[in-house]
C-alpha cells in the first residue's frame, strides 16, 4: 500500500480561525467561570457565616466624626452623604496630587536631560531616592516634619493672614455669600472661558489668513477677565454683596486654633508632599523617556530652523514626546489615587478610613463593596479622559 | 485603546459590580436545594448504570431516590457538624489557638525586653489555650489594628478576638459573640497640663485626636453633641502615629479609654507634664469575643475566663494550685477533684482548672502582673475591677463589678 498523496488542505486544529475562535472562546469561559467562582465564594462565605450584608444602612445617621472634610458634614448626615464626603476628600487629594506631581515630574524630567551637568545630577538623585523607598515610610517621614512645626499656639503667622503650624496651613479663602449669586457668577465665568476659547481661535485663524493680528493667547485671557470682572460688578451691585467674600483664618476658642479661610491640616500636607514627591520621582522618568523617545533629527532640524531652545522643547520635542508620555503618566496618576488610601496612617480622613469606621456600625462587606466601586469609577474616568487625548493627539493615520 | 472596546470593558467591569451588589443584597437560599439533590442523584445513578443496559428506567428512578436520601443525610450531618464542635476539633488538630491582638499598648499587648508579646488580653489568650491544649504558649498571635478587629472576627480566621473590645450591641450583633466582661473601662481624655483644663467640658472648640475604628470615635461625637463642644477630631489608624502627634501638640487632647490613656501615658516623651481628666464620657466593658455559630467554643471561652475570675475568689493562685481533694467542695469541683461543672459536655478535661491556673494563675494574678502592680499600675482595690466578692465570705463583698456565671 502506498500513501495517498492527495492534498488534503490544513488540519481543522490548524486553521488560524479556528484556532483563535478556540481561544477566545476558551478564555471567555475561563473569565465567566473565575468571576463567578470569585463572586459564588464570597456570597457562600458571607451566608455561612451569616456575616451582616446589605444596603439598608445607606439612609441612617452616620453620627460619626470626620476629620478635615471639603464638603460641609454634620454628625446627622446619613451613611450615604458621609459616603460621598469621604469620596470627595479623595477626589480632591487626588485631583490635586495628580497636578502638581505633573508639574514637578516633568520638571525634574526635563532637568534630568539638561546639559548643566549639576543640575541633571541632582535630577538623577532625586529619581533614585524618591522611587526606591516604600510610600509608607515617606508618608512617616513627612508627617514627622510636619509634627516638627511649633504647635498652634506658638505658630507662624504672615501679617494676620497666613498660619503655619504643626496642625496645618491656614490660608484665607473665598467665602460663599449666597447661593444664588455665588452659582451665577461660577457660571459666568464658564460662559466667559468659551468666550476666551472662541477668541483665541478667531484671532488664531486671522493671524494665518493676515499674517498679523493681536496676540490670541493674551485676548483670549484677556476676555476671560473682562466678561468675569463684569459679571462680579453686575452681580455685586445689583444684590448688594459680593458674589464671593473672603474669609480670612484666625484664632478661636480657649486653644487658638485656626478657624475659617482655608485649613490644610497636618495631616494632608504631609499626605501631599509624600504623595506628590513620590509620584513625580516616576513622572520624571516617563518624561525623560518621552523625550529621548523623539529623534536627534527633529531638534537638528529646529536648531537648523533658528528656534530656541524653549521653543524647540514647546513645539518640536513635547508634542511629539506626548505620544509616548501619556499611557505610563495615565497609570501613574491611578497609582497616586489608590497610594492615598494610605492617608489613615498619618491623621487624614480620606475615603478608605472612613469607611474603615463605617464598618463598625455598618457590614464591611458592603462597605468594601462601596469602596472598591468607588475607587473604580475614579480609576475609570482618568482612563477614559486619558485615552480620549491620547487619542486626539496621536499620530493621525490616513 | 480603541474607544468602543474601552466603553466595552467599563460596561463590564460596571455590570459585575453590580451583579455582585445585587446578590448580596438579595442573597436568597443557599446550599443545595430539594430540586438540585433530586436532579444530581439522578445523573449520579445513571451513570453508575451506564454499563448495566438491563436495569428499566424504574429502577434508575429508585436508586436515584435511594441515593437522594443518603445525600441529604450526609447534608444534615455537615450542618450539625459546622455548629458543633467545629472549632475545638479545628483548633486541637491544628495545635495552636489563634487570638486577634496587639503588641502596642503597654499593659494590654506589648512587647517586653526579651521581644515577648505580653499583656492582660495576651494571658487571657495563654488561658485559653492551657484549657483546650494544656500548653499556654500553644498561641498565635495576629496583629491586628482597630479597625480591622470587626472584619476579622466576623470571618471567623481567628478563634478569639481579644484586643480591648468594647461590647456593643450592634458589634454582639455584627460582629461575633461577647463572653465576658474582664475589664470595666470608661473613655476619658488626657491633656497637656499648661493648658490649664480641669475637666471635659472645657474642651470648647479643642481638636482631639482618637483611634480609627473604635466605639471612642463614636462617643467623641454624641460627647460633642450634646455639650455643644463642637471638637474637631483628627482621626490616626495607628496607635504610635497618634501619641506622637499628640506629644507634638498637633492636637489638644486625646481621647480613649481611660486605662489605655494612662498605660499610653508612659509612652510620652514626658508624661509628668499630662493630665487625666476626670470625666468619663462612657461605659466600656471590655472582653474576649469568639466568631458567631458556635456554641461550644462560645461556651468554652465564658468557662475559662470564669474559671479565672472563681480562682481568685477561692484563694486559689498558680502556686498552690490543689492535685488532691482538698474538702472544700467549691475547690475541688473547680479543680475537678470532686463534682463536675460541666467540663465533659464542652469537651474539656475534668482537671483543666489546675492547667488554667497552673500556667496563667487567677485573675487577680493576670491583673497584678499587667495592669496593677507590676504593670502600669491601675488602681484597682475598691474599683470597678474588684471582684464583687470573696467566695469564703459571700456577706463581705468587695464592691467590684467582676463575677462570672457560677461553675457548678
Amino acid at each position: 500500500m502506498s500513501p495517498s498523496l492527495t492534498y488534503k488542505g490544513v488540519p481543522v486544529w490548524r486553521h488560524t480561525q479556528v484556532i483563535q475562535w478556540t481561544t477566545q472562546f476558551v478564555s471567555g469561559i475561563l473569565v465567566v467561570v473565575l468571576v463567578s467562582w470569585f463572586a459564588a465564594n464570597m456570597i457562600n462565605a458571607v451566608q455561612d457565616r451569616e456575616i451582616p450584608h446589605g444596603f439598608s444602612f445607606l439612609d441612617r445617621e452616620y453620627q460619626t466624626p470626620i476629620g478635615q472634610h471639603f464638603l460641609p458634614y454634620e454628625s446627622s448626615d446619613t451613611f450615604l452623604y458621609a459616603f460621598i464626603v469621604a469620596a470627595t476628600n479623595t477626589l480632591i487629594v487626588s485631583i490635586a496630587g495628580v497636578v502638581l506631581a505633573t508639574l514637578l515630574g516633568t520638571f525634574i524630567g526635563i532637568a534630568r536631560l539638561s546639559g548643566n551637568w549639576i543640575i541633571s545630577r541632582i535630577a538623577l538623585i532625586y529619581v533614585e531616592f524618591f522611587r526606591n523607598v516604600p510610600l509608607l515610610v515617606q508618608l512617616f517621614f513627612w508627617f514627622y516634619i510636619v509634627l516638627a512645626l511649633p504647635p498652634v499656639r506658638e505658630g507662624y503667622v504672615l501679617a494676620d493672614r497666613l498660619y503655619l503650624n504643626n496642625a496645618g496651613l491656614s490660608i484665607p479663602w473665598l467665602s460663599v455669600s449666597g447661593l444664588g449669586s455665588s452659582l451665577g457668577w461660577i457660571g459666568l465665568v464658564v460662559v466667559a472661558i468659551v468666550a476666551g476659547i472662541v477668541v483665541h481661535r478667531w484671532l488664531v485663524i486671522r493671524e494665518i489668513r493676515r499674517g498679523s493680528a493681536p496676540d490670541p493667547l493674551l485676548m483670549g485671557i484677556a476676555t476671560v477677565f473682562v466678561i468675569g470682572a463684569v459679571g462680579w460688578l453686575v452681580i455685586a451691585l445689583s444684590s448688594g454683596t459680593a458674589p464671593f467674600t473672603v474669609s480670612l483664618p484666625s484664632p478661636h476658642g480657649a486653644f487658638g486654633r485656626i478657624s475659617d479661610g482655608f485649613t490644610m491640616s497636618g495631616g494632608l500636607m504631609a499626605l501631599m508632599l509624600g504623595l506628590v514627591i513620590y509620584t513625580a520621582s516616576f513622572i520624571a522618568e516617563i518624561v525623560r523617556a518621552g523625550i529621548q523617545s523623539v529623534s536627534r533629527g527633529q531638534i537638528e532640524a529646529a536648531r537648523a530652523l533658528g528656534l530656541s531652545n524653549a521653543r524647540t522643547l514647546r513645539q518640536v520635542t513635547l508634542p511629539q514626546a506626548m505620544r509616548v508620555i501619556v499611557p505610563p503618566l495615565i497609570s501613574q496618576f491611578l497609582n497616586l489615587t489608590k497610594n492615598s488610601s494610605l492617608a489613615g496612617a498619618i491623621g487624614f480622613s480620606d475615603l478608605t478610613n472612613v469607611a474603615k469606621t463605617m464598618t463598625q456600625t455598618a457590614p464591611a462587606v458592603s462597605i468594601f463593596l462601596m469602596i472598591m466601586a468607588a475607587y473604580l469609577a475614579m480609576s475609570l474616568t482618568y482612563s477614559l479622559i486619558g485615552n480620549l487625548y491620547n487619542k486626539r493627539i496621536s499620530i493621525e493615520r490616513r | 485603546m480603541d474607544p468602543k472596546m474601552l466603553k466595552n470593558k467599563v460596561y463590564f467591569v460596571v455590570a459585575v459590580l453590580l451583579a455582585l451588589a445585587v446578590t448580596l443584597a438579595a442573597c436568597g437560599g443557599g446550599g443545595l436545594s430539594e430540586e438540585d439533590v433530586e436532579e444530581r442523584a439522578q445523573t449520579l445513578a445513571a451513570e453508575r448504570m451506564t454499563d448495566d443496559t438491563a436495569m428499566t428506567e424504574a429502577d434508575v428512578e429508585e436508586k436515584a431516590q435511594m441515593l437522594a436520601q443518603t445525600m441529604v443525610a450526609q447534608q444534615m450531618q455537615d450542618d450539625q457538624m459546622e455548629t458543633v464542635g467545629n472549632r475545638l476539633q479545628a483548633v486541637m488538630d491544628r495545635g495552636r489557638v489563634i487570638c486577634a491582638s496587639r503588641n502596642d499598648v503597654p499593659g494590654y499587648g506589648s512587647l517586653d525586653d526579651a521581644g515577648n508579646n505580653v499583656g492582660f488580653d495576651i494571658d487571657l489568650c495563654r488561658a485559653l489555650a492551657a484549657a483546650v491544649l494544656g500548653d499556654p504558649n500553644a498561641i498565635e498571635i495576629r496583629l491586628i489594628t482597630a479597625a480591622e478587629r470587626g472584619p476579622t472576627i466576623q470571618s471567623g480566621e481567628v478563634d478569639m478576638l481579644v484586643r480591648t473590645v468594647t461590647w456593643t450591641t450592634s458589634r454582639d450583633a455584627q460582629w461575633g459573640n461577647y463572653a465576658q466582661t474582664m475589664f470595666y473601662d470608661g473613655q476619658g481624655f488626657m491633656v497637656r497640663k499648661d493648658l490649664g483644663v480641669s475637666s471635659a467640658m472645657e474642651l470648647q472648640e479643642a481638636s482631639v485626636c482618637v483611634t480609627l475604628g473604635t466605639t471612642t470615635e463614636l462617643n467623641l461625637q454624641d460627647f460633642s453633641n450634646q455639650n455643644n463642644l463642637n471638637l474637631t477630631v483628627v482621626t490616626f489608624e495607628d496607635t504610635d502615629a497618634l501619641v506622637a502627634a499628640y506629644d507634638s501638640q498637633q492636637c489638644d487632647a486625646f481621647t480613649n479609654d481611660l486605662s489605655q490613656l494612662a498605660a499610653l501615658r508612659t509612652a510620652l516623651s514626658n508624661p509628668d507634664d499630662h493630665v487625666i481628666l476626670p470625666d468619663t464620657i462612657s461605659e466600656e466593658p471590655l472582653g474576649p469575643v469568639v466568631p458567631h455559630g458556635d456554641d461550644q467554643w462560645f461556651d468554652i471561652v465564658k468557662t475559662v475566663m470564669g474559671i479565672l475570675i472563681y480562682a481568685e475568689a477561692y484563694g486559689v493562685t498558680a502556686d498552690n494550685v490543689p492535685t488532691e481533694a482538698t474538702g472544700d467542695t467549691k475547690v475541688d469541683r473547680l479543680f475537678g477533684l470532686g463534682g463536675s461543672f460541666g467540663q465533659d459536655s464542652l469537651g474539656l478535661d475534668e482537671t483543666v482548672a489546675q492547667d488554667v491556673i497552673g500556667a496563667v494563675g487567677n485573675y487577680g494574678e493576670i491583673y497584678d502582673r499587667n495592669l496593677g502592680p507590676d504593670g502600669i499600675d491601675l488602681p484597682r482595690e475598691n474599683g470597678r475591677n474588684a471582684l464583687w466578692a470573696n467566695a469564703r465570705c459571700t456577706d463581705c463583698p468587695k464592691g467590684g463589678q467582676i463575677y462570672a456565671a457560677p461553675l457548678r
